[in-house]
Order: structure tokens, then C-alpha cells, then sequence
């Protein structure tokens, strides 16, 4: 072979070597082996194999060929399951997660306030939360956009969202919008009563239809101006009213609701009202109150979202019990198990083994409260929520089963990365100790010396 | 004494009294014409010039040259150890702002009746009504080096509008160079009780405000214009300030806490079209260099180098706090002039000139180059607020503004032996360290602090007094936090502490005075004004 030869060779095998060296780096495929994967669409598979590719599942079930190129996790018995999903939480939000400045603060939005800084991402991560639905405080009537996110710690704001999950319109009813607790804190606010709170929420809807129709004039005025091609002077534009846009949002189904109640006859109210404007109506958040009411949430479709032994707190809160989340579920309605609390969020498994233990629900339905279920009420149930190819590779592994009382996660992926692995982490903080150690030593032989 | 004597006494002293204003106006202001001799000289508009003349006319510069004629009418200055600079200024401060001191009122809040200044809505301040000019404070800044400065209320939502001013005479009106230059817009609500009361409020408010403003301004003008067929829009002083902002004829100004607030002010700039400047404030700037690139920011960045609450480091804890405000924090502005972003530096954060020119200095030893920092204190600041056809070099025609230090400036115990500003001269005369009153109080150990006022309550504090060095540890329902640099003078103390309420940071700034065990002053919190406190000394 000549020299030229050579040299063409080398390159062309340099490029091709190269590229897939590119190709590895962005989709090296990763294959989860010999684990218990609680695959929450199907059957638990124990002794299982998992394979992602990007971020995505390819592949789930026994004894998988190794493709080529593969990294390998040996899960050696460890238990897999989707990655928790927390449909009520308030975290990586900066500042105050309530605007109670006024009444109806439709206009508001997390996601302007979002804060990928927030430590509390990674300690979700460390509950094996992969998706959380971060929203507006419960001060308002009609509060605040929610917007969903993916734990992606580390990341900016924008890649932080998830992309695809509808925003939703956070709402309130009973003692919070009407502040019955606030201790006469700030100037009294109408309303002062629950059929006041379900008022107000009319009352702006109607707003809002009288907004939309100003809109629709004006620009059926603004056509007609210009094809009268100058006789008719242009009008001016109605005035453009950010809070009005959000609530007519809701009336167009633009945005989901989300409506924290505790009391079952209010829900009902609500119900009928969301039903006379065409609003979606997705969850009651807390709805501690939901088991008596399961045969209305299942006909018109309304999840609940709420804990399983959290209540007492207020007087609108204490007809629960820790059945309500089981016996809801049992009778069909969609229920999901949240923390509303960046603490309760690290161990939401312990509430779902909770809700087995003294609520007498099967284990299957638990785990299915931390994932799937909140994976429909956030409308991400496309992506996430189970294990099976196609889905977005969100997981969390256990050394033991996750309902165990004695479980801890040990790692967290979200779309096929890493985001937390307990062992390294635990490696890192002990070598940084270590520095942190090793910097303080010189400094006290000099004071010895002196 | 015989009586006659004792009167004689008295003219004399009167006498003595009149020369020495006569003496005092006679060096300030009948001489107009100063001619600098054989003084290094950085004009900043090329390399320096050695052994170069300076001649100062009626508040200008006339001219400059190695070797050129002195008038005949100059006083001579001997320039042989000087170096002349052009005057420093200070970006975007308040140091020179007395804003007058709000108290919350909460019966009145409450009862629903509350203003646009509760609300944090104050577009139509303006600094220019509220600077507090004073020889003993432009002495301060003299002696670093600092001759003119950008002031600007930072209370609110809209905060007000800034002034520029030399720091050349007491009366404003003569030391004014520019008034309502920028509006400030700041992210941080006023008072819980009313909207907007949050972040996420506040973002939203700005949002409808700007947009209530752009079409206030068309509604009026197509008014103005036509007359005839429409409604005239309701007049509103609000907007009628905001509307010249809106449309960016005009500056604003965005007081950003951290990064997050910087991306925010970048996304309602670009939204709104606005002319805009970011303050970083909270020193995070070079976490948002691309986004900063891409939309042309020019920064106002502080010297403070305080870790936001928000930011990761804080959230850490306190090790990992400190060593950020150590080692990442003060690389902020060489990181910036390394990308090529524009920047002027900004007194906000600093507590009074020493800690600003301290600020600088180390920033300096973090990698930003002396020439940068130089730049960003005097050609930066001048383009930046419309100034630079009479300030930031020494070209002739322009303002006389510059300074004569023996050495540099901008290191740790300059000299700065000669400010002129405006053309006239202030000599600045060494001064012993350790100035300021011996203090003749004690008051380390334990101290219970009562606040007064509707939102009053009670805190601990431990004080640990070092000659006039006070330090210590505030506990408060929310946490206890340590303290260092406040000052014992006298019988006066004061200090500074940094709380942090749920991410948030709040900067307290104490000053009373101590009677036996007991102290009676107040403390003013940036946002929400100002409250009495009284304290005891806890036994044991």
C-alpha cells in the first residue's frame, strides 16, 4: 500500500472510530441488569432486565442480549420502579408561593419564578421523585399558573420544564381564600364565606366573557377598517388585561384546574360550576373529603390528589380518615398520593406503604398513587408514569422493595441519566471532608509552632 | 479681666471667624485657574503623558500638554509625585440619597386604605429631591478618588428616577448634571399586604404595568392627533412618568438580586423592547454571560461579593457560603470584562466609600485588570448615562473632574492628595488611621432588644466588643445570625446584619446609643423603612 493510501486509511478509520465515539457519547445504550422492575403497566418482573436508549426505554423484560457498546448496572436484586411523581409540590419556586395581594391573581405564573438552584431538587432525587407539579399557594380563589417540571438537577430554568404537560390554573376554596386562619393579618378581603369564594370565581369568568368579546368586536371593527381602505378610521385597540387573558384561558381549557378543597359539599359545588362553563376540572388538591363523595368524582372525571395521614390541621380538615385514599381508589376514582412539603416529598414511598398498611389498599394500587396516577392528572401519563418501552427513561431503584419500611433509594434517573446515585454521593461528601480536614491541619501546626 | 478686653476678645474671634470663610471662598471659588505642572497624566484617551501640564479654567479643562505655556492668572500646582486621573464615578449608588423614612402603618393597610407607595409604585420620585450633599461626605469620596456619582431610589417595584451629580458643591442645584436619567425597577414587592406581595406578583405587575404605559402613550398621542371619534384616555401620573420609560425613550434600570432576577429583566427587555441597564446586585452576573452576550446588557455591578440567599452556595450552609464570597464571588467583574460586557461598577451593597473603593480593589485582586476597573469607574459610567462628551477622560472642554493622587488609585490606602470637581479644588490632607471618636462604652455580653411598632417583637443579641470593633450574634425566631464590622463610637454603636428568611435575604442596619445598660435607636430594613428599638443588658 502506498504512503497515501496509508495515510487515507488512517483518516477514514480516525472519522468513522470518531464518530462513533459521538454517536456512544449521546446514545450509548444503558442496560439495567437482574432487578426486581415494578413495572406498574404490567406484572412485576423479578430478575429482570431494563434497557434505555437516550432517554428513552427500549426494551423491558428477562434476560436481554447486551447490545454492543453498552454500559451495564448490575442491580444485583435491587427493585426498580418509575420515577415517583409528586402532583402537589412548591418547591424550586423563588420567593413567596402565594399572591394574595388580591383576590383573582390569574395573571400570575410559576414559571416565572422558577429556581433551578433550589437544593430541594436534588432532595427529591433522593426520594426517587423524578416529575413534580409546582404551583401557586391556595390564598386565592382563582391563584397562580402551576407549571410541571422534571428533576433535572443542575439544569436551567427552561430545561427544567417539562415539555408537552398542559399548565395548569391553581384554585382554592374554604378557609384559605376566604382567610378564616390569618389572625386578622392585612386588610379584610372579600369573601368571608365559601359561597362567597365560589362567586368570586363566577364573577370573573363572566369578566372574562365580556373581555373576549371586546377583543372579537374590536377586531371584527379593525377588519372591516381595513377593507374599507381608509374611509373608516382604524379603532383603537381594547386595553390588554393580563388577568383577564388568564382566566379566559381557563374558560378555553387552555389550562388545567387544579382546586385545593377539603369538604365534600363544596367540591359538589364546584363540580356543577365547572360543568355550567365547560371548564376542565382535572383535582381536588387535599380533598380529604373525596371518599364521600367518590360516585360524583367518577362521573365527572375528577381526580384527588391528597395524603394519606396529614389532617387535623384546621377545622375544615378533620373529616378524613386513613382509609380515604384507599377506599377512593377501590371505588374507582384516580387518586394520587403528594407531599405538598419539599420534606414529605423525599419519602412519599413510606406514604404509599402507609396507605397499604392502614388504609388496605393492594400494593399495586399505592405504587401506582406515586405514579401513574399524578402522571394523569399532570398529563404526562404519555411520558412517564410506567415502565415500558417507549416511555421516558424516569426510574427509581431500591435496595429493597419500595413499600418496605426499611427501603432507601439508592439511585434516580431521569431521561436515562443519573441524577443521583446515594454511593457516589456519599464517596464525594466523604473525600470533601477529608480536604476540608486536611486544609484545617497545617493551619493548627502554626498556631502549635507559635 | 476688664470688661473692654473681653469685648476686644470677642470682635477678634468675630474677625478670625470672617477671614476664615473669606480663606475658605477664596480657595474654592476665586480662583478659577489652575495650571498642574509636570504630572504624570492618564488621560484615558491614549497612553498616559509624563511630565505633563494641566490647566483647569472656569470649572473646564482648557487644555493639556508636556511643556505647554501656564497662563499667567493659574495658581500653580507642583505635579512632579502626582499622577492625574480622571474624576472616579460611581455607577449606581444611594450614599448620597436621604429618602425620607417610611413607617409602616399597618392600621391603615389593614383598614384597605393604602397608596402606590405602600405598594412599592413610585415612578414619580425623583433622587434629584432627595440628595443630601455635604462637604464632610464629599471628603470621604474625594480621598478615593470618587468625584461624581449616579444615585437612584431602590425601594419598591418602581423604585424612582436617578440624578447624576458631582460631588463638587453643597447646593444641589449647582452640583447637578443630569436629573431622571433612569427609572428603577426593582423585583422586590414593598409589604406583604398588598398586591403585588410576591415574586411571581411582581413579575406579572411589571408585565401589565409597561404594557399600561405603552398604551397610555398611543392612546394620548393618537388623541393629541385626531381630536375627533375617540375617548380620551384618563390621565394617571403613574403613567404618565412610566410611559417615557415603556417606550424606552428612556432608561430603566433593573435591581437584580441574583441571576434569576437577571434573566427575568433580560425576558421583560426583550418583551418590551426597553432601553435597559441590569445592576447585578447580588454579583451573579457571570452565571448569565451568553444570555448577557446576546441581548447587548449593559451592568452595573456591585463590589459587595454577598452570596444571594438563593444561591446554591448559601443553601449550603455557611462554610460553603463563605468560601464562595470568597473565591468565586469577587471574580464576578473580571469574569465580565473578560466576555466583553460592558460594565460600570455600583456602590449599592457597599456600605459607605471605604467598603466600595475595598470592593474594587478586591476585584482587582481577583483578575480584573487595573486599566478595566479604571475604565468601568470613569469612560463606562459617562457612556453609559449620556455623559461622555463631558466626563471620563481628560480632554479639553470637558468637565474638570479628575484627581492627583501620589501613586495610583484604586489600591489600599491611596493618596489622593488633590480632587478637583467642577474646576475647583479640594486639598486633601493626610489623616492619621484610626480617626473617629474613642469609645467610651462597653457593651459586650448579652443584650435583649425589644422592637417597637405593630410587627415589633423581641431578639437576643450577643455583642463582643473589641476596643471600636463590635461583633456578635442576633437571635431571632427565624434563626441566629452572626455579625462582624460594627463600630463603637463614643457612646454610639452600629451594625450590620444580613438575615435570611426563607431564601430571602434582609439587610438590617442598626445604629443607637448606649446609656449604662440600656440603648435606645433604630433599625432600618431596605424595603419596609425604618422601626425604634430600645435594648437592656441581660444580667450575668
Amino acid at each position: 500500500m502506498k504512503p497515501t493510501n496509508i495515510v487515507k486509511a488512517i483518516s477514514a478509520a480516525v472519522l468513522i472510530l470518531g464518530l462513533s465515539g459521538l454517536l456512544s457519547a449521546a446514545e450509548k445504550p444503558i442496560l439495567l441488569r437482574n432487578g426486581h422492575i415494578i413495572t406498574v403497566s404490567g406484572e412485576t418482573i423479578p430478575g429482570g432486565d431494563l434497557l434505555i436508549q437516550g432517554t428513552k426505554i427500549v426494551k423491558v423484560g428477562k434476560s436481554l442480549s447486551v447490545p454492543p457498546g453498552a454500559a451495564v448496572i448490575d442491580l444485583n436484586g435491587r427493585w426498580v420502579m418509575p420515577g415517583i411523581i409528586d402532583s402537589h409540590s412548591h418547591i424550586a419556586l423563588e420567593g413567596d408561593v402565594n399572591e394574595m395581594g388580591d383576590l383573582i391573581t390569574a395573571e400570575v405564573d410559576c414559571k416565572d419564578i422558577i429556581n433551578p438552584q433550589d437544593i430541594n431538587i436534588l432532595y427529591a432525587l433522593t426520594g426517587g421523585v423524578t416529575s413534580i407539579h409546582t404551583m401557586h399557594g391556595s390564598a386565592n380563589p382563582i391563584g397562580g399558573k402551576g407549571i410541571v417540571l422534571k428533576m433535572r438537577w443542575g439544569k436551567s430554568a427552561a430545561d427544567l420544564i417539562f415539555a408537552g404537560a398542559p399548565l395548569t390554573s391553581k384554585w382554592a376554596l374554604g378557609e384559605n381564600p376566604k382567610q378564616s386562619n390569618s389572625m386578622g393579618m392585612g386588610r379584610a378581603r372579600y369573601p368571608k364565606t365559601r359561597m362567597g369564594v365560589e362567586e368570586s370565581i363566577r364573577d370573573e369568568f363572566e369578566k372574562a366573557k365580556d373581555y373576549t368579546r371586546t377583543w372579537a368586536e374590536y377586531e371584527k371593527k379593525a377588519k372591516a377598517a381595513k377593507d374599507s381602505k381608509g374611509k373608516l378610521t382604524p379603532p383603537l385597540p381594547p386595553k390588554k388585561d393580563y388577568r383577564l387573558e388568564g382566566v379566559a384561558d381557563i374558560l378555553s381549557g387552555k389550562l388545567w384546574v387544579r382546586c385545593h378543597a377539603y369538604q365534600s359539599e363544596e367540591m359538589l359545588s364546584i363540580i356543577r360550576l365547572c360543568r355550567d362553563y365547560g371548564v376542565k376540572l382535572v383535582c381536588f388538591e387535599h380533598g380529604l373529603e373525596g371518599y364521600r363523595i367518590t360516585n360524583e368524582l367518577v362521573k365527572y372525571g375528577v381526580a384527588i390528589s391528597t395524603f394519606v395521614d396529614f389532617w387535623a390541621y384546621k377545622w375544615e380538615a378533620y373529616n378524613t380518615m386513613p382509609q380515604a385514599a384507599a377506599l377512593s381508589a377501590n371505588r374507582g376514582v384516580l387518586v394520587a398520593l403528594n407531599s405538598d412539603d419539599a420534606e414529605r416529598m423525599r419519602h412519599l414511598f413510606n406514604d404509599a406503604a402507609k396507605t397499604v398498611r392502614f388504609g388496605g389498599a393492594t400494593q399495586d394500587e399505592a405504587i401506582r398513587m406515586l405514579t401513574i396516577n399524578p402522571a394523569k392528572i399532570m398529563g404526562v401519563d404519555r411520558w412517564v408514569g410506567t415502565i415500558e418501552p417507549g416511555k421516558d427513561a424516569d426510574l427509581a431503584v431500591f435496595n429493597r422493595h419500595p413499600l418496605d419500611p426499611f427501603t432507601v433509594c439508592e439511585m434516580t434517573m431521569v431521561d436515562g441519566t443519573v441524577y443521583f446515585d446515594r454511593a457516589k454521593y456519599l464517596e464525594e461528601r466523604k473525600k470533601a471532608e477529608e480536604e476540608e480536614k486536611k486544609k484545617k491541619e497545617p493551619e493548627k501546626k502554626n498556631e502549635g509552632e507559635v | 479681666m476688664p470688661r473692654r478686653t473681653r469685648f476686644g476678645l470677642f470682635f477678634f474671634s468675630l474677625a478670625l471667624i470672617f477671614l476664615a470663610c473669606l480663606f475658605l471662598r477664596s480657595e474654592q471659588d476665586l480662583h478659577r485657574v489652575w495650571a498642574i505642572k509636570d504630572a504624570r497624566i492618564v488621560t484615558l484617551t491614549g497612553p498616559p503623558i509624563e511630565k505633563c501640564t494641566l490647566v483647569i479654567r472656569d470649572g473646564l479643562i482648557e487644555a493639556l500638554g508636556a511643556g505647554i505655556p501656564i497662563p499667567k492668572d493659574a495658581e500653580v500646582i507642583d505635579g512632579a509625585k502626582l499622577t492625574v486621573y480622571p474624576g472616579l464615578m460611581d455607577g449606581l449608588g444611594q450614599a448620597l440619597l436621604k429618602l425620607p423614612e417610611e413607617k409602616m402603618d399597618m392600621s391603615r393597610i389593614s383598614s384597605g386604605d393604602f397608596t402606590d407607595k405602600d405598594r412599592g409604585i413610585t415612578p414619580g420620585l425623583t433622587a434629584f429631591d432627595y440628595v443630601n450633599l455635604g462637604k464632610a461626605v464629599f471628603e470621604k469620596y474625594h480621598r478615593l478618588g470618587f468625584v461624581a456619582g449616579h444615585v437612584m431610589p431602590d425601594r419598591g417595584v418602581f423604585t424612582g428616577r436617578s440624578a447624576f451629580l458631582c460631588f463638587s458643591d453643597p447646593d444641589k442645584n449647582k452640583a447637578l448634571l443630569l436629573k431622571d436619567i433612569c427609572l428603577g425597577i426593582g423585583f422586590s414587592p414593598s409589604n406583604f399586604m398588598v398586591y403585588p406581595n410576591s415574586l411571581m406578583g411582581v413579575q406579572s405587575y411589571l408585565k401589565q404595568a409597561l404594557h399600561d404605559a405603552v398604551y397610555f402613550d398611543q392612546a394620548r398621542s393618537r388623541w393629541l392627533k385626531e381630536w375627533q371619534g375617540l375617548t380620551r384616555p384618563d390621565h394617571s401620573p403613574n403613567l404618565e412618568v412610566l410611559a417615557d420609560y415603556a417606550t424606552a425613550r428612556k432608561p430603566v434600570i433593573f435591581l437584580c438580586r441574583n441571576q434569576h432576577d437577571i434573566r427575568r429583566s433580560l425576558g421583560l427587555a426583550a418583551e418590551f423592547k426597553l432601553n435597559s441597564f441590569i445592576a447585578d446586585l447580588g454579583g451573579e452576573a457571570f452565571e448569565v454571560i451568553p444570555e448577557l452576550k446576546k441581548a447587548n446588557a449593559r451592568v452595573l455591578c456591585t463590589v459587595a461579593f454577598k452570596a444571594p440567599g438563593s444561591s446554591l452556595y448559601a443553601q449550603r450552609g455557611r462554610t460553603e457560603r463563605e468560601r464562595a464570597e470568597k473565591e468565586v464571588y469577587p471574580k464576578n467583574p473580571a469574569r465580565l470584562a473578560e466576555a466583553g460586557i460592558p460594565f460600570a461598577f455600583s456602590s449599592l451593597g457597599t456600605d459607605d466609600p471605604k467598603a466600595f473603593a475595598e470592593g474594587i480593589q478586591k476585584a482587582i485582586e481577583a483578575g480584573l485588570p487595573k486599566e478595566k476597573a479604571i475604565e468601568a469607574l470613569t469612560k463606562t459610567p459617562a457612556v453609559f448615562f449620556g455623559l461622555d462628551r463631558a466626563l471620563g477622560t481628560i480632554e479639553p472642554g470637558k468637565i474638570a473632574n479628575v484627581v492627583l493622587a501620589e501613586g495610583e488609585v484604586l489600591v489600599k490606602e491611596a493618596k489622593v492628595r488633590y480632587a478637583f470637581v467642577d474646576g475647583k479644588r479640594f486639598e486633601l490632607k493626610e489623616v492619621k488611621p484610626g480617626e473617629g471618636e474613642k469609645p467610651t462604652v462597653n457593651v459586650t455580653g448579652k443584650w435583649e432588644l425589644a422592637v417597637e411598632g405593630q410587627m415589633g417583637m423581641t431578639l437576643t443579641i450577643d455583642f463582643s466588643q473589641e476596643e471600636a470593633a463590635l461583633s456578635g450574634k442576633l437571635v431571632t425566631p427565624f434563626g441566629a445570625f452572626d455579625f462582624t464590622g460594627g463600630m463603637v463610637s463614643g457612646k454610639d454603636v452600629s451594625f450590620e446584619i444580613s438575615i435570611s428568611v426563607g431564601g430571602q435575604d434582609i439587610d438590617l442596619f442598626f445604629s443607637a446609643t448606649v446609656e449604662g445598660d440600656k440603648m435606645r435607636g433604630s433599625v432600618v430594613q431596605g424595603g419596609a423603612g425604618t422601626a425604634e428599638f430600645t435594648a437592656k443588658r441581660i444580667p450575668g
